[in-house]
């Protein structure tokens, strides 16, 4: 259990800056009129806690329990399913699976490619 | 590639199912450690097996990636005033797994 | 749930919208968490399309043609209660699918618990968030909640309460912990008034609450609806 306090009491300024902005789900969708309960990439991201735990990157009960403690700690604040997508990239991050420069790096390119026209 | 391998085909026998269905059984209260699925509400109760389920590895084997010791799982039936104190009403009741370490029989 | 149930559709609560106009940062990040693991060789591009192929094909449709069948089908429902992973391929559900192994991150043992008119069950999964994803697809988001975690098996009564299910003390209502490997689905009891009714009929009211026991089907309710607002929080949170 330790090691999940560590988790809780850790925070990724990168995260942090999201978790502060107002684009979750529940405030965009009503603004567009979306009656879609879930954003798009939440499947996606269901995809991805499935392939990390059958490759055995993180397994299935340290990513329940871990998202669990960030769920009444980092992102208590922050509603589903955005507050499953922080805590997954908070553990990635935690067990050093990725590293929080990469992610911002990537962060800026995609939302490049994106936003080409 | 641990958790997969665990969860297809059932691992070799553990041997003989030690308890069958109808007798009675308590939840040993013993020290978590590490890691346990034995939830805290039902230790030292006394229950009924209502079901022997199939035999796998042990939650606290499988939960380290350790190589694994493969028990008999249960399904275990308890009397809801029998966890809760003052709890109201008679007939209700609680099932809940169990690996075969976490019991023992209860004479009651 | 106007329609006849297609597998694989998610249920009528997920209807085919438009999305928000704008890109998000959670978007971004969905994208940059995936495309680094893949990078870093955790799981392959292929892995995730296999698996999010899978996750959209779930939902609670395969557990309502199960029960609607279990109904008209005495001989099918014992071979239900006898082994339920092996009867669900009769309604062309494979658990082992998409791994071969299993479902991913659930387990190949599945027990359908039979209701009676003097016996309620309910489940729920008191360390994380257990549920039987191929017959039900995802997991409600309040079953994953510590509230209904923590209240349902100290205080079944009072929950299935908020849930606008009220039994007589006389009906039994037994909670299933599914804390370990085995996974749970309820078989509600078939409700009076639905004689004569055909098995697509059937399914229509046996809705995904009613398989994890918060709810029973009854002629003309074809969908789940929660009045009540949810604490976000446990009772007993020090922090509100």
């Amino acid at each position: 259990m330790s090691e999940n306090k560590e988790l809780a009491n850790t925070r990724y300024a990168l995260l942090e800056a999201l978790r502060s902005e107002d684009q979750t789900w529940n405030t965009l969708a009503p603004r567009y009129g979306v009656t879609n309960p879930n954003p798009p990439w939440k499947t996606s991201l269901i995809a991805t806690c499935e392939c990390l735990a059958v490759s055995g990157a993180l397994p299935v009960l340290e990513r329940r329990a871990a998202e669990d403690e960030l769920a009444e700690s980092a992102y208590a604040d922050v509603p589903e399913p955005e507050r499953q997508l922080l805590a997954l990239a908070h553990t990635m991050l935690s067990r050093g699976l990725i590293s929080e420069s990469d992610l911002s790096a990537r962060m800026r390119a995609i939302r490049s490619r994106l936003e080409a026209v | 590639m641990r958790e997969s391998e665990s969860r297809g085909t059932p691992p070799a026998a553990a041997g003989k199912a030690r308890f069958k269905v109808g007798d009675r059984v308590r939840v040993k209260d013993l020290p978590n450690l590490f890691y346990s699925r034995t939830q805290m509400y039902v230790r030292g109760a006394v229950g009924t097996i209502a079901a022997c389920t199939y035999q796998d590895l042990i939650p606290e084997d499988e939960a380290f990636n350790r190589d694994g010791r493969i028990e008999q799982y249960y399904i275990v039936r308890f009397r809801q005033k029998d966890l809760w104190p003052g709890y109201p009403f008679d007939n209700d009741t609680l099932q809940t797994e169990s690996p075969e370490r976490w019991l023992e029989p209860a004479d009651d | 749930m106007s329609h006849a149930h297609t597998p694989g559709n998610g249920g009528a609560e997920h209807p085919a919208a438009p999305t928000v106009d704008e890109i998000t940062d959670f978007e971004v990040l969905e994208i940059a968490v995936r495309e680094l693991a893949i990078e870093h060789g955790l799981f392959t591009a292929e892995d995730h399309r296999r698996f999010t192929e899978w996750a959209e094909s779930i939902g609670p449709a395969a557990g309502s043609r199960l029960v609607a069948k279990a109904w008209v089908d005495p001989a099918f429902k014992e071979r239900v209660l006898k082994d339920a992973v092996k009867a669900c391929k009769e309604i062309g559900i494979d658990w082992a699918e998409p791994t071969g192994f299993g479902t991913p991150s659930d387990y190949m043992n599945l027990r359908v618990l039979e209701d009676t008119p003097t016996l309620h069950h309910v489940i729920v999964c008191t360390l994380c968030s257990c549920y039987p994803r191929p017959l039900l697809g995802m997991s409600p988001e309040w079953y994953r909640t510590t509230n209904y975690r923590r209240r349902l098996v100290r205080w079944p009564r009072q929950v299935l309460a908020e849930f606008g299910l009220v039994l007589p003390p006389e009906v039994e209502i037994r909670v299933e912990d599914s804390n370990q490997k085995c996974r749970f689905m309820v078989l509600p009891v078939r409700p009076a008034g639905t004689e004569n009714w055909t098995e697509e009929q059937l399914a229509e009211i046996v809705t995904r609450d009613c398989m994890i026991g918060v709810a029973l089907p009854r002629p003309g309710r074809t969908a789940d609806v929660h009045p009540m607002h949810r604490a976000r929080r446990p009772v007993g949170s020090s922090r509100d």
